[in-house]
Parts: structure tokens; C-alpha cells; sequence
């Protein structure tokens, strides 16, 4: 490969100044890229992507960085293609309540706009200020708040994408429901780059609630929380969060449910009362949390699993179980954590059988705690690992089921794995 | 292999009652709900069980012979129709409901439950299964799952794909899997997602975990006339619009009140050329406040009349109106071809004018009942199929219904699927490019195109020659412009 022939290339697409050589901020795992290029358009990206095909050269797309550490590095020498110069609002019609994003714009943008307009995406990432729309889509990462709201899955309603060859394709469109042809939101959400690379969304979107507050319980043991999450889960209250949180500094307890409640202020009034006298039953303390207060709370929450600047003796899971055995596996890490000496932080969506696991210590410990961890959590995926450690373990749990299915998708969508190759479970 | 031959194989699948054979039951098996193509299948076969699914599916890969899924027949694109002959496997004997684990919020059924019967069963223990379909009191959860159907509640509560965790799948080569147990991020692509939606064309489900939804503390259900349509339309928005998420906004128009006025007693003043029906649901706190709210703005455009229905009777009584309308159809005209399009919702007003403009220049009554909030349109042009110039213009009328609703930016399906009806349709919303990613995932899964065949893609531009051209990567350009 000629780099110099390449990077003139890309230049000549995306312009000189949109291209660099061997940038130090685009670093994964001790891999530089050998380049790093940000189309200013979808034309820009289809060509860009075209042309590293044609050398061919691996692709790693680049949102806002901030889960980069997520999986596996990449497997070859590869070039980032960033899509910070992709942060439009294509279309927004506040009446219609969807929007068309590009995929570079952050969270935090988007949520701007919508905002002026009295509505809201209800998709929480963590660190909004980086987080791209397109990263949080190719990775699926959800937030608290997909209890009351569904996740991305539930709200993406169209997408446009550059396929592995630079040719662009769509699928959904700008309504709210619709099923002409196939769902292909849903093949690339979660796909972490490896099919396509995500261009623009279109996502609906929902008014902002007339009220919000949190209930913050705290506890010196996790078992009456878990009583507190059966009682709301047997009631016919419906929290757009319920998570609990364990060893979170900032909570000043070593164990803490916070349930938030969104919707018409008597309701939220009822949800209030309701998980203040289930607390009450199950003995532990209550505090209500308003306004800036309440805002405050979830943004600590939304940034626990943040994996943009993981220490470096840290390891960052995902475990995701059937909700009713989340006590047990929470249980069971926290034991395996004790035992190994290690320090545990954990959000857990406490409904929906997802929990972020932070771990620190020495790397023996890290490990052990990781076998331990696969045992009762198969389906463990790795957010950020220590480098020690990247070349070892599993990222995508003990066993991926139905892989051969998976590795036809991707022969069919990328067979000479140009996208991010060796990152996810193809 | 013979024909014969192949009815002894499957006899010794399935047993004897598990086949059927005969020249006139094939006839019933001919269509669904769409009747515009009818062809008969070679035979017809009822498994009971995932294992005996793969027997028949590893049978037709054998001999070339193609699959064709059927629930209850209640769809309205053609999807369950054996375009090209072949084995249809119905699911009339897979109707369980095997599990329900309220701990983990799902249930297991078999892909024949009837989606009525699965809420009514689930009602006992404080659940329901969130889609409901007009036809939900015959369609079933298998269908639903291969339409990724919708309904009235899909406003608040979303469309099926939303409520399937996880599948069980017999694949076009016999192999059966299981796409996840419910949880969620099982590591790899959204198998389930996929699935989910594809018309039967890339797997055949042989069992589903489905999201149990709690049945709402209360509900309130307000019927609001108004004189025009455009009165009822410009509600929907302002209420969307203020914040506010009622679990169902349903409009019907002047004829479709008359259908069901007399079938129904509801006793609507025929001079009103709109009903809307409002539901709102949540904790018992604020809901009042919710419905004055909604009520509120009802009377601010216009509405003569807003009829709360308080009680659970009269709350079913308006129901049973809205979802039976397609039924009373019957009352105005022998046949009816039910288009379902969706637009953007504030291009609602001007879709709706289209559509009536529309049903003069091609002379053919058309009703409306639809998903206001979702702008998911149902207009039904009214005919007799015995006259075959009224045939003509039904069907010249409903492209129309689609063309203008995808210039007002919308797509030719909300929730009916694509199917036969409207294969032809695509390259209207979709260029070969988008169509070719499509066709490049059917071809990981079916890459002999022997799952319900001749669906959903464009006629004389099969799945399989989009993807050859895809994978050649050559005359894109040549095809773009022919």
C-alpha cells in the first residue's frame, strides 16, 4: 500500500485538511491508524469509503470516540473514518415528531434542538457531550430510561448507510410506523460498524413530559432494594427508570435504588408516594429529587458505564440476564469481587436485566473475576478491558449462538472484512 | 418425486391428519385476505410441532419445492398466497401457549394462538400483549410477527417488533434456533429484529417469547364528532402535539359512521363527518385532568359533539365499532380494497383531501378508518368485483392512494406488510440500491428463494437477482436508469 497515494486520494474527496496521518488521537488499544479521514458529506463518505475499498484498507468508523474500547481491537491496519463533519439535522418538522440526524451529531446537539421545540429523544448515552447518534446506534447503548421508553429499537424509524463497497442504501423512512420491506434498522443496530457505516437516522420522537422527579432509596444492604423492585414491578405503576446503583460514591450509600417518574405531575405526585411506601415496607430511607436535583442524579447515572477514559487497570462489562435473575448474578459479582479484592461499581437496569459493571485492581484479580462473572452471565460483553488483558478474554461472553447465521450476513454485506474487522463476534 | 410420493412423505411426517390433499380444500388455501392473485398450493400440510416443521422444510429443500407460511389467512397483502404452488405449512395446530413468566415479563406461545385469545388469557394475571390488530379476534401471533403488525394502541404502546424478545425459527435449510431467551443484548446481530417483519421470506416461527405488558391502572375512552374530517385531523396533531400520549387516537369518517351506526347502536348523528376516538390510559392520577385536556381541545376545532364512555361497556361498545368497521363495510358495497399507507402526521389534513379527491375522479366511494395518530391511513374504496370496470378503477384508485401518500413523504405499508399487493410498489419508495440490501440479507438466509417466493420484492426483479448484482458490484448505474 502507498499511504501517500492514498491520503492525496482522500484529500482530493474530503479535502487536505479533513485528512491525517497516523493521528495519536485516534488510538485503540496501542493501535494507530495508518490514516484518519472526515468526509464532510455522504457523498464525501461514499467516495472515501469506495476508494479504501478499492486499496482495500480496513475501516473503523468514529463518532465521538467515547466507545472505542468496546469489544475487541481492530485485527488489521486500519484507517478511522470519522463522522464529526457529519452533524446535521437533515429534516425536522416539530409537528411531525421525527427527525432525519446525521450520524456525527452528539446527543447533546440533538437533544438542544429538540428541546427549543418542547420535545425529546428519549435515548440516554453516557458523556452526551461526545456521544455521536451514529455510535450510540452501531453499539445499541441504552439508558435508564428505556424502561418507560423503549431503546433505540424502539425509536429509530429509518437509516441511511455507506455499505463496505461506498454504495449507499436506506430502509424505514419518516413516519412512525411502517413495514415496507425489510426492518433493516434492525440489522444495523448494535452491528458496531460491520455491515455499513451508519450515515443519517431518523428517529420519533416524543413531547417532553409536563413533569419529571426521582425517588433516591438509599440502603446498607442490597436485599430490601430488591424488594422495593418486585413491589414496583407487581404494582401497576409505570417509572421510566427504575436502576440501581452500588457503590456509586456520590450516592453516599453503598447500595441505592433511584426511580424516576415522567408524565402529568399527578402522576408523578402518585409515583412518588407509591415507591416511598413500598420503601417504607421494605425499611429503607427515601429521598425526593426535583428540577435540577433530579437532572443531576440521572446525568451521574448515564456516565457510570462511560468507557472514554477507563483507568487503566479497569474493566468495564456489560452483563445482561433475565431480570428476575439480576439479584442473583449482581450477587454472585460482587462476591467473586470481594474475593479477588477488587472494587465494584454498578447501574443496573433493574427492570430489564442489564447492569454496567466497573471493576479495578491487578490484573490476576480482573481475570478471575471475569471467569467468575461468565459463569452466572454468559452473555458478558467487555466495554473496556485493561491492556493487559485485551488479547484474552472473551469480549462477547462465553458463546456467541447462532454464529454461522451471523457470518453469512456478514460475507454477504462486507466479505472482505473492510469494517472494523475483528471487533465484534464477525 | 410424485406427487403422490410426496403426500406419502409427508403422511409419514406429519400422519395422515396432518395433510391436506384433497383438490377442493386446496381451493380454500388459494389467498388470504388479499384476493387479487389467487393460486393454489401442491398441498397443504399442519404441523404441531418446530421438530416436524423442519421435516417438511428439509423435504422441500430436497426437491426444490417452495414453503409457504400461513396463520389464520386474515392478511391483506397476499402474504400467506402460494404464489408458486408449493407446500403450505399452516400453523392451525400450533396454537399454545406454552409458558407465562410474569417474573420476567414474557410468554411463550406457539406461532397459531389467536392474538385475541393470548390477551384474554394473559388478563387474569394482570397482563395483555400490547398489539392489537383490527383482525386480532382471528389473526394470530405468527402472522403478527411476519407483518410486524400495528393497530390502534401502537401509538403508545409501538408495533410488534417491539414486543417479540426472541424467536424460535426453522431456517430455509431445516435447521431450527432459537434467537435469544428474552433477555436482552444477546451478543451479534438482532436476529429477532430481522426476522420480525420479513413476511415469512427468511424464516419459518415455530415458537416466540413475547413482552407481557401490565394492563393499565385506568382508562378513559371519549368520542368526539365532528362536522368535517379536517376538525378531527387537526385535533389528533394538537393533541400529539401538547404533550400529550393517549394510548389511542382513531378516526372515522362520514361512511364509516353509517356502516357502523346502524350495526353497532352508537346512535352518531350521520351529519357528522368525523368520530374520533380518544383513549388515555396510566395511573388513575391525572388521567382526569388528561381527558379535559384532550377534551379541550376537541371542542377548540369544532367538535359538536365529545361523548365520554365511562363505564367498561360502553368503552367496549365504541371499540367494538371501530375494530368491527371493516366488517360493516359489507353494509355499503359487495366488495371493499382496504390501501394502507402511512404519511407524516401533519400531512394528515391534506392526504385525507387527496384521498377524497381521488375517490371522484375515479367514481368509487371510498370510507376512511384509521390510526390518526400514527398517520397510518386506511382509506377503503368501495366496489362491486363483479364489475370489472369498477375493478379496474379500485385498483387504479388505490395506486394512487400510494403515490400521494409517498409525495406527501410517507410509504406504501404502516402495517398490512408488502407482500403480493404491493411488490410492485417498492422501486416507488426504494432505488435498486436500497432494494439490493434488502435482498442481500434474504440471501443470507435463503439464498434458494424457497420461503414464500415472489414476495415483497419487485416482480422481474427477484431477491435473488438483486443480489447477484450486488455481490458482482457491476451496472448499478445501467439498472439505476433502466
Amino acid at each position: 500500500m502507498d499511504l501517500t497515494i492514498l491520503r492525496t486520494d482522500l484529500a482530493g474527496i474530503s479535502g487536505e485538511q479533513h485528512v491525517r496521518e497516523h493521528p495519536a488521537d485516534r488510538v485503540i488499544y496501542g493501535q494507530t491508524p495508518l490514516l484518519a479521514v472526515a468526509p464532510g458529506s455522504l457523498e464525501e463518505l461514499s467516495q472515501v469509503v469506495a476508494r479504501l475499498a478499492a486499496e482495500p484498507v480496513a475501516m473503523v468508523p468514529w463518532g465521538g470516540g467515547t466507545q472505542q474500547t468496546w469489544g475487541r481491537p481492530p485485527a488489521r491496519p486500519f484507517v478511522v473514518v470519522e463522522t464529526n463533519r457529519l452533524n446535521r439535522i437533515l429534516d425536522y418538522t416539530p409537528d411531525d415528531l421525527t427527525i432525519s440526524v446525521e450520524a456525527g451529531i452528539t446527543l447533546d446537539a440533538l437533544r438542544a434542538a429538540l428541546a427549543a421545540n418542547g420535545q425529546m429523544l428519549p435515548l440516554d448515552s453516557p458523556l452526551p457531550a461526545q456521544a455521536t447518534i451514529g455510535g450510540l446506534l452501531a453499539t445499541a447503548m441504552d439508558g435508564p430510561r428505556r424502561l418507560g421508553y423503549g431503546s433505540a429499537r424502539d425509536l429509530l424509524i429509518g437509516i441511511r448507510v455507506v455499505e463496505a463497497t461506498g454504495r449507499v442504501s436506506k430502509a424505514g423512512g419518516m413516519v412512525v410506523k411502517n413495514v415496507s420491506g425489510f426492518d433493516m434498522m434492525k440489522l444495523y443496530l448494535g452491528s458496531f460498524g460491520t455491515l455499513a457505516i451508519i450515515a443519517s437516522a431518523n428517529f420519533k420522537l416524543i413531547p417532553q413530559p409536563r413533569a419529571a422527579a426521582s425517588i433516591l432509596c438509599r440502603a446498607q444492604t442490597p436485599a430490601p432494594l430488591w424488594k422495593l423492585v418486585n413491589a414496583i414491578a407487581a404494582s401497576q405503576l409505570v417509572p421510566v427508570a427504575v436502576e440501581y446503583l452500588e457503590g456509586i460514591a456520590a450516592i453516599d450509600a453503598p447500595f441505592a435504588l433511584t426511580v424516576a417518574s415522567e408524565g402529568l405531575p399527578a402522576a408523578v405526585e402518585r409515583h412518588l408516594r407509591d415507591v416511598a411506601a413500598f420503601a417504607q415496607q421494605a425499611g429503607v430511607s427515601t429521598e425526593v429529587l426535583r428540577d435540577a436535583d433530579h437532572a443531576q442524579l440521572w446525568s451521574m447515572i448515564n456516565d457510570v458505564p462511560q468507557t472514554a477514559a477507563p483507568a487503566v487497570d479497569e474493566l468495564v462489562t456489560r452483563v445482561t440476564c433475565l431480570p428476575a435473575d439480576l439479584n442473583r448474578v449482581l450477587t454472585a459479582a460482587r462476591a467473586a469481587a470481594r474475593e479477588a479484592d477488587l472494587s465494584l461499581q454498578i447501574t443496573a437496569r433493574a427492570l430489564n436485566g442489564i447492569a454496567y459493571l466497573r471493576a479495578r485492581g491487578q490484573t490476576t484479580a480482573l481475570r478471575l473475576w471475569h471467569t467468575a462473572l461468565l459463569k452466572v452471565a454468559p452473555h458478558t460483553t467487555l466495554l473496556a478491558t485493561p491492556p493487559a488483558l485485551v488479547a484474552e478474554l472473551p469480549a462477547f461472553g462465553a458463546q456467541i449462538v447462532n454464529l454461522d447465521l451471523m457470518q453469512r450476513i456478514k460475507q454477504e454485506f462486507d466479505p472482505d472484512q473492510l469494517l472494523n474487522p475483528g471487533r465484534f463476534v464477525v | 418425486m410424485n406427487r403422490a410420493e410426496l403426500i406419502a412423505e409427508l403422511e409419514r411426517i406429519l400422519g395422515p391428519r396432518g395433510v391436506v390433499a384433497h383438490p377442493d380444500a386446496l381451493y380454500t388455501y388459494d389467498a388470504d385476505g388479499c384476493v387479487m392473485d389467487t393460486h393454489e398450493p401442491h398441498v397443504v400440510t399442519l404441523p404441531t410441532s418446530a421438530e416436524q416443521v423442519s421435516a417438511i422444510v428439509r423435504l422441500a429443500a430436497r426437491i426444490g419445492m417452495p414453503i409457504v407460511p400461513r396463520g389464520a389467512g386474515t392478511g391483506l397483502s397476499g402474504g400467506a398466497t402460494p404464489m408458486r404452488g408449493g407446500i403450505v405449512i399452516s400453523t392451525a395446530r400450533m396454537d399454545k401457549i406454552l409458558q407465562v413468566d410474569t417474573a420476567n415479563g414474557r410468554v411463550l406461545c406457539q406461532p397459531g394462538v389467536i392474538n385475541w385469545e393470548l390477551s384474554q388469557y394473559l388478563k387474569p394475571f394482570g397482563y395483555q400483549f400490547a398489539p392489537d390488530p383490527s383482525s386480532q379476534k382471528a389473526c394470530t401471533i405468527g402472522g403478527n410477527i411476519a407483518n410486524n403488525s400495528g393497530g390502534p394502541h401502537c401509538l403508545k404502546y409501538g408495533i410488534t417488533a417491539s414486543h417479540v424478545l426472541a424467536v424460535q425459527v426453522v431456517l430455509p435449510d431445516g435447521s431450527i434456533i432459537w434467537t435469544g431467551d428474552g433477555s436482552s443484548y444477546l451478543p451479534g446481530y438482532d436476529l429477532t429484529g430481522v426476522i420480525t417483519g420479513s413476511e415469512g421470506t427468511i424464516g419459518f416461527v415455530t415458537a416466540a417469547w413475547l413482552r407481557l405488558t401490565r394492563l393499565p391502572e385506568a382508562v378513559r375512552v371519549v368520542l368526539a364528532l365532528f362536522p368535517e374530517i379536517a376538525g378531527a385531523s387537526s385535533t389528533v396533531s394538537q393533541v400529539i402535539a401538547s404533550g400529550l400520549l393517549p394510548a389511542a387516537l382513531e378516526i372515522m369518517d362520514r361512511l364509516a359512521i353509517k356502516a357502523v351506526n346502524d350495526m353497532y347502536r352508537l346512535g352518531l348523528p350521520e351529519a357528522a363527518g368525523a368520530a374520533l376516538l380518544i383513549e388515555v390510559d396510566g395511573v388513575e392520577d391525572g388521567l382526569d385532568e388528561l381527558l379535559n385536556d384532550v377534551t379541550a381541545i376537541c371542542w377548540r376545532n369544532g367538535a359538536i359533539d365529545v361523548r365520554p364512555a365511562r363505564t367498561i361497556a360502553e368503552q367496549n361498545q365504541v371499540w367494538a365499532a371501530r375494530k368491527n368497521a371493516f366488517g360493516a363495510m359489507g353494509r355499503l358495497a359487495p366488495t371493499y380494497y382496504l390501501v394502507d399507507t402511512v404519511v407524516p402526521r401533519t400531512k394528515l389534513p391534506q392526504t385525507m383531501d387527496e384521498v377524497g379527491r381521488i375517490s371522484r375522479e375515479f367514481r368509487l366511494p371510498i370510507a376512511n378508518v384509521f390510526h390518526a395518530g400514527d398517520g397510518n391511513l386506511h382509506p377503503i374504496i368501495l366496489f362491486d368485483r363483479r364489475d370489472r370496470s369498477q375493478n379496474q378503477r379500485a385498483l387504479e384508485a388505490a395506486t394512487s392512494v400510494m403515490k400521494v401518500s409517498i409525495d406527501f413523504g410517507g410509504v406504501i405499508s404502516g402495517e398490512h406488510g408488502i407482500g403480493v399487493e404491493k411488490q410492485d410498489y417498492m422501486t416507488l419508495l426504494f432505488s435498486t440500491d436500497d432494494l439490493a440490501a434488502m435482498a442481500g440479507l434474504h440471501q443470507s438466509f435463503d439464498p434458494r428463494d424457497l420461503f414464500n417466493p415472489g414476495k415483497v420484492f419487485p416482480k422481474g426483479r427477484g431477491c435473488g437477482e438483486l443480489a447477484a448484482l450486488r455481490r458482482s458490484g457491476i451496472a448499478w448505474s445501467a439498472l439505476k436508469s433502466s
